[in-house]
């Protein structure tokens, strides 16, 4: 790697970590929503 | 196997022109701190395992509720104090003499005390006169000594964070407007973060354990020790935390082969860890009827706000690996991931405990909330929660840090690092058998904290569990092999004739390398002024209603 291309990348936005957080964040709050629906809706434990 | 500081600074020189007298002093201090922390999990592992065989059913033979109760206890007092306590102070005064360049004010002082005070908690712990679990919730009361030396072991480690927080001020007067060391500065915040935190059970132990194991008083009220003791409990998870998030930070970034994506991020996660973990201990109390509801829901909104600086360094740290990766040659959205050198055990030990972490975490948010949390409280849930994050997130990132700390300590070259890649492996896959079935205990209704489960009235009940419990005696297996796999590896190394290739201590520096940061991310006063503020809020009244109205049926704090 070029001292060129190596600064490019240092300089750039890491769209491969943002797509992983956004992808994660959408299935943490779905899954989250849908424990609560599975679960809850038994009412509490005795 | 004892060696001198001589000795050390001899087999350090072996690789590189020398050490200074200070960076060997941290050396032999980081080496034996580290040393006691992992005979701690080499003595724990097979506890767990011994208790998930025990409560399966499978083994009537080795059946034994005073048994099971004495190895719980001492499983989870090894692994939750001794080894995380120990690791902090080790890793924590090696930074101090080789990044701050400062030799310990108080050093072996801390190591002696804290030991000490193990080996007192230890006999009887091992003889089964202070099975009361890690909580030790009251009434339950244990040995005094056991009290004695849990406290002793909390004494020596403020020794440490006397230590860190000197340290630091000492730099920051000799360095004029200069940013601490990232490295240096997160560790000081982790020290800072213990102190606070520590204080909690130091009054559980010292105001009520103590007096009335001794005979002193007569009596104890629960409600008090309990809401002092999760003035400890949670935080203490980030205590736990932050030294694998270090080493995310520090060491993954840097053996990825790229540089730390920003300094500035790292500092306000740690902040931001140090801030929200403290205040919020009421959610281990939901179903506790001491607190009211109002202080239950301003815990619940902090216990929330932990997840921003944990998204943060899933973020920053993710971003590095990507930022190496492209460096490596990794095209596309993705192609970083490919391009990883996922043969290094640090890189291998990031990622793997970033997807536990992913997990990890979601559960716990899950578990901040108060409907949930009354659902799955005293279930198998909880501990398979808590084993996912700190057996499996935190400490698969100890030995990561390990493996890369003992070159640079001993000077001799690591054993093997197939063996480490294929022991962080077999710790992942161990980890992730054993907490998905005790995860799904929960859930159908396991209840923690119990030796069996003869529910005799329910056999088709009990027999549905059995699939589960036989996974995780199978993941338990697993998880001492590969335990055992690191102490091996740990042990030939220190005793390696191959001098190491690499031995300089440097850690990942930030693309952007800040010539300044704000004063507020360089300095510990705002934020110890700030967390006064926030625990006179969250534990001022709670505790003080004590002594007001005490608890039905108990004697008043103090009376």
């Amino acid at each position: 790697m070029t001292p060129e291309e190596e600064k490019k990348v240092l300089a750039s936005s890491p769209v491969g970590t943002w797509v992983v957080m956004a992808t994660y964040g959408v299935i943490f709050v779905v899954t989250w929503l849908a424990m609560y629906g599975l679960f809850l809706s038994r009412g509490p434990v005795h | 196997m004892s060696i001198t500081a001589e000795q050390a600074a001899g087999l350090a020189a072996k690789s590189r022109s020398g050490v200074t007298e200070v960076e060997a002093y941290g050396n032999k201090l980081g080496l034996w701190s580290m040393w006691v922390a992992f005979a701690a999990l080499a003595l724990g592992l097979p506890m767990g395992l011994f208790q998930a065989a025990e409560r399966s059913g499978f083994f009537p033979g080795i059946e034994n509720t005073a048994v099971y109760f004495a190895s719980t206890s001492t499983h989870g007092v090894l692994l939750a104090f001794v080894l995380t306590t120990f690791f902090a102070m080790g890793w924590g005064h090696h930074t101090l003499a080789h990044v701050l360049k400062k030799k310990p004010f108080f050093g072996w002082t801390s190591f002696w005390v804290a030991l000490t005070g193990t080996v007192i908690a230890a006999v009887p712990l091992l003889t089964g006169y202070a099975s009361v679990l890690y909580t030790f919730y009251p009434p339950e009361m244990g040995h005094p000594a056991f009290y004695l030396g849990a406290t002793l072991l909390v004494v020596g480690s403020w020794f440490w964070v006397a230590d860190m927080i000197i340290g630091m001020t000492q730099w920051r007067k000799e360095n004029p407007g200069k940013p601490v060391p990232l490295v240096a500065f997160m560790h000081v915040m982790t020290a800072l973060l213990w102190g606070w935190t520590s204080m909690g059970v130091a009054s559980e132990a010292v105001f009520q354990l103590l007096p009335m194991a001794f005979g002193i008083s007569a009596t104890i009220d629960p409600g008090l020790a309990r809401t002092l003791f999760s003035w400890t409990l949670h935080a203490i998870v980030y205590f736990w935390l932050m030294p694998a998030y270090i080493a995310m930070y520090m060491i993954v970034s840097k053996e990825a082969g790229g540089k730390l994506f920003s300094d500035e991020f790292a500092r306000i996660a740690f902040v931001m860890l140090f801030i929200f973990s403290v205040p919020i201990g009421f959610h281990h109390l939901y179903v506790d009827p001491m607190q009211a509801a109002g202080w239950k829901l301003l815990h619940m909104f902090g216990t929330i706000m932990v997840a921003v600086p944990t998204f943060l360094t899933g973020f920053t740290v993710l971003a590095s690996m990507e930022i190496a990766g492209r460096l490596r040659g990794g095209k596309g959205l993705f192609g970083w991931i490919g391009a990883l050198d996922w043969g290094n055990p640090l890189v291998l030990a990031g990622g793997l405990s970033l997807l536990m972490l992913t997990a990890g975490g979601w559960g716990g948010v899950l578990n901040a909330a108060y409907t949930w949390d009354v659902m799955v409280h005293n279930t198998q849930w909880i501990t398979g929660h808590f084993h996912l994050i700190f057996g499996g997130t935190t400490v698969i990132m100890y030995l990561a840090a390990a493996y890369w700390l003992w070159p640079r300590i001993t000077g001799n070259a690591l054993f093997s690092r197939k063996l480490a890649v294929t022991q962080l492996w077999l710790y992942f896959i161990g980890m992730v058998t054993l907490t998905a079935p005790w995860h799904v205990l929960g859930l159908v209704g396991q209840p923690r904290r119990v030796s069996s489960t003869p529910y005799d009235a329910f056999p088709e009940l009990v027999a549905s569990w059995s699939v589960y419990e036989a996974l995780m005696i199978v993941g338990g297996v697993i998880l001492v092999i590969s335990g055992f796999m690191f102490i091996y590896n740990l042990l030939m190394t220190h005793f390696n004739k191959v001098p190491a290739a690499d031995t300089k201590v440097e850690y990942a520096v930030a693309i952007h390398e800040p010539m300044r940061v704000p004063n507020i991310l360089n300095s510990l006063s705002f934020w110890n002024w700030a967390m006064l503020a926030y625990m006179i809020v969250s534990y001022g009244y709670p505790i003080l209603q004590f002594a007001f109205i005490g608890t039905p049926g108990s004697i008043r704090w103090g009376t």
